[in-house]
């Protein structure tokens, strides 16, 4: 452990020529630990390739296959049969990884709703299906894929609607919230009447490795679904159904943690999001649709190995570094951000044992989420259940990196379909179990609300 | 794609941890003049070498337009100046990748206009519908547009398509694939205009409200990493995949601007894009690029990384017959051109890098 004595020895002359703080006032916190948000795996980037870098301590044939993975990430599909990368669709949303994850990073909501973008909705009947998930609707899936190869109707376009929600802070300043109501403008064959939805933005994809590797004991620790300590925050962990292990395991990924694990996350990104068919999910997502069965009997397109360097590359993805941690406005916003009770769930600090990807072995890092299912109120509601999930909950998601969004994607849209346009929109739309964090937010002074703005951005 | 040595970028921003608090750096003696002279450094990039790049690239997919809409079955004079101008607007495009930020990803440019491999099933299934083909069913196609869909309809899969091969359907195709590809090319231009999307004032305005970057030192980053994505890319994508992508042998399907067999063209002028930020340069226009700053701070890093370049650049082009032929019979000169771009790269990351981080 070379690297943590260094930097030890850092933070020591670091701390030895910060200047006093000011006379009179209480000493903000000491943030240096939390420069290194992704441990070794760090990287001390501030550009728009923040998002796309290995992880620093990667090397030798970790980060050959690291590569291997990245020219996969960003190979487009094309129709089948093809001599390189056939086998998109025929019903589909998007044509690669990249597409969806631009830079690694964020979609931007689209200007058109059934342009080729990073976004699509989820559906479902109401209740539970046999291992616990959602329900598919008959003929549509789980998924709904608003595109298709030419020749193939896609089965749906999506059509999304705004309700005004205004907020008013504490000291009168007025913001303009807009609620996105999604619906169906047409379909293959008619959209059954009562099927759930629920809105997808893609997501970045750095820093997964470590988030997979969190033991369970230790997330579990911060569970208290009953809320016996009374603070009106519970946290519960969904266990959903693992198909590759066929298990009942712990979810992880996904804004509802309907996932198990990163491997299946590709596997399934490649099969809904693309039409790619895997070892993992042989059959194509239509399978049986009059839209769905593109005739090549060519499954699966990809083989195991592809989906593996996906996945490991997602997992080691380098988390670029925290910024300006010394500056005495970012110092003040993180007391508030304990103060207002904004770490509860979005926890600084987790860890790593020993994991068989080694960079990513006995890591101490800041991802800012405790990975577990929170109910964020009626406002952000999809009412679509998935597994433990209800229709009011939501994991919480990690910051780290978000104010790097800007730099790297080109644009500030948050939450899990975009809605929120900024971050303070981002912490108007927090409900339910967050409404007392939301409150006190509202009833910060605006520099108070601009510290804490401050400290999420260097984050 | 963007194996950049972190190790490197580590050990520069533990240094600078301890440079933060040391009043006698050299630097901070004439931190206005610094300013001044990167700010000049960075308006040069911005206005005359990023945004001149994407002005001639319009103006380039202009004239392939036009030169589209010229054609008909059977003129082979037609045909000919349409594949010049191709390569004409091919060329600033490929000296525009070594700064692929702003919106030629954000607003989604680059799939639309480069986007490989080409959909050959879905451009014909399309010509063969009844559909009127317009820039509008083009859109939702990403696959079925742009350069490589543009190279496929006046190539042919060997290469060697004569005007008399064309048909009127294919022709309805191309002009609104050319179409397409200049409305993206202005929407690209534009983005970057100071008049217009301005993203040309975050480079210039960098460190100042108004800019997406902190400092100047942010902004001089993402420009010297884009040189180094670039050059890993040519290195590592796309001269490695034909090479060896078979296992360590030949695979030519991965090539990409195979049809026209414009692809050493493609990689040179992908370098050059490396040569015109670090110089300065762009069209004979002599400005300041990394190189002024990398000047100042170590001269002979700033011989050595315009010597490879340049080294890098006539390699490729030493390439014998064409880089299809060349990954077949001349693996050896191939790889040659591939050492000396990951030389290159390797250079910018252990040196180039650290310089700019350390600012």
């Amino acid at each position: 452990m070379k690297k943590t004595g260094f930097w030890i020895l850092l933070a020591m002359l670091s701390l030895s020529c910060e200047k006093d703080p000011e006379v009179g006032y209480e000493a903000l916190p000491n943030l240096n630990e939390r420069v290194l948000a992704g441990g070794e795996t760090t990287v001390f980037l501030t550009s728009s390739n923040a998002f796309s870098t290995p992880a620093a301590n990667l090397s030798g044939s970790d980060l050959n296959k690291h590569l291997d993975g990245d020219l996969q990430f960003e190979s487009v599909f094309v129709s089948a049969p093809s001599e390189i990368n056939g086998g998109v669709g025929p019903i589909f949303n998007n044509s690669s990884c990249v597409a969806c994850h631009p830079k690694d990073g964020r979609s931007a909501f689209p200007s058109n709703i059934n342009q080729i973008s990073g976004f699509f909705l989820r559906t479902s009947l109401p209740g539970q299906a046999e291992m616990g998930g959602p329900r598919p609707v008959p003929n549509f899936g789980k998924q709904l894929q608003n595109q298709a190869i030419f020749g193939y109707e896609a089965e749906v376009q999506f059509a999304v609607s705004y309700i005004q929600r205004p907020e008013i802070f504490g000291d009168g300043t007025k913001v303009m919230l807009q609620k996105p109501v999604y619906g169906i403008a047409e379909s293959y064959i008619p959209f059954p009447e009562g099927a759930l939805l629920s809105p997808r933005l893609a997501p970045p994809v750095f820093g997964l490795g470590l988030l997979e590797a969190i033991p369970a004991f230790y997330i579990l620790s911060n569970e208290d679904v009953n809320d016996s300590d009374g603070d009106g925050i519970s946290g519960k962990a969904n266990y959903v159904h693992d198909p590759i292990s066929n298990t009942v395991a712990l979810g992880r990924f996904g804004w509802k943690a309907n996932t198990a694990t990163i491997l299946e996350q590709c596997a399934g990104a490649y099969l809904e999001d693309m039409g790619i068919t895997s070892p993992i999910f042989p059959t194509e997502t239509g399978m049986g649709q009059s839209n769905g069965n593109d005739g090549m009997g060519d499954d699966p397109e990809i083989a195991l190995e592809v989906v593996d360097e996906v996945a490991f590359y997602c997992k080691t993805l380098g988390v670029p570094a925290a910024r300006n941690l010394n500056e005495a406005a970012v110092q003040r916003g993180s007391q508030l951000f304990e103060s207002i009770q904004c770490a509860k769930c979005h926890i600084p600090k987790m860890i790593t044992e020993y994991n068989p990807i080694q960079v990513l072995s006995n890591q101490v890092f800041y991802p800012y989420t405790d990975m577990l299912l929170h109910d964020m109120g009626e406002d952000m509601a999809d009412n679509r259940p998935d597994f433990l999930a209800n229709g009011r909950e939501w994991k919480t998601r990690p910051l780290w990196g978000i104010g790097l969004t800007q730099i790297v994607n080109g644009h500030t849209h948050f939450l899990h379909d975009g809605r929120a346009k900024n971050i303070t929109e981002a912490i108007l739309w927090h409900g339910g179990e967050a409404t007392t964090s939301k409150e006190a937010f509202k009833n910060l002074t605006a520099e108070e609300r601009s510290d804490l703005l401050a400290f999420i951005n260097a984050l | 794609m963007k194996k950049i040595i972190n190790s490197a970028l580590f050990i520069v921003y533990v240094g600078m941890f301890f440079v933060s608090c040391s009043d006698t750096d050299t630097q901070d003696e004439n931190p206005d003049n610094n300013q001044s002279f990167y700010k000049e450094v960075l308006s040069d990039l911005a206005l005359n070498v990023i945004t001149e790049t994407y002005r001639s690239l319009n103006a380039q997919a202009l004239t392939l337009q036009n030169a589209v809409d010229a054609m008909s079955v059977g003129d082979e004079n037609a045909l000919t100046t349409a594949k010049v101008a191709w390569q004409q607007t091919r060329a600033p495009w490929e000296q525009s990748e070594g700064f692929l930020y702003g919106p030629v990803d954000t607003e989604g440019i680059d799939p639309a206009i480069d986007s490989w491999p080409v959909d050959v099933n879905a451009i014909n299934n399309i010509l063969n519908s009844g559909n009127p083909i317009t820039q509008s069913l083009l859109e939702s196609n990403n696959e079925a547009r742009g350069f490589h869909t543009l190279e496929y309809f006046l190539w042919g899969l060997e290469g060697t398509k004569p005007a008399s091969a064309l048909t009127n359907r294919e022709l309805e195709y191309l002009k609104a694939a050319a179409a397409n590809l200049q409305s993206k090319t202005e929407e690209l231009y534009s983005g970057w205009l100071v008049s217009q999307g301005n993203f040309a004032g975050n480079f210039i305005n960098a460190g100042n409200t108004g800019s997406i970057y902190a400092s100047q030192k942010s902004a001089l980053q993402e420009i010297a990493e884009g040189l180094s994505i670039i050059a890993d890319e040519v290195a590592n994508g796309k001269i490695e995949e034909p090479l060896n992508g078979n296992n360590g042998s030949a695979k030519p399907e991965a090539e990409e601007s195979r049809f026209s067999n414009n692809s050493k063209l493609d990689f040179a002028n992908n370098i050059r894009s490396i040569q015109n930020i670090y110089l300065g340069n762009y069209a004979g226009n002599v400005n300041n690029g990394l190189s002024a700053i990398v000047s100042e701070n170590d001269s002979s890093l700033d011989v050595e990384i315009e010597n490879l370049i340049t080294d890098a650049i006539n390699t490729i082009e030493a390439i014998p017959g064409t880089f299809t032929e060349a990954i077949i019979n001349n693996r050896e000169a191939v790889a040659q051109a591939q050492q000396k771009v990951r030389a290159l790269q390797t250079l910018l990351d252990s040196k180039l890098l650290p310089l700019m981080s350390g600012l």
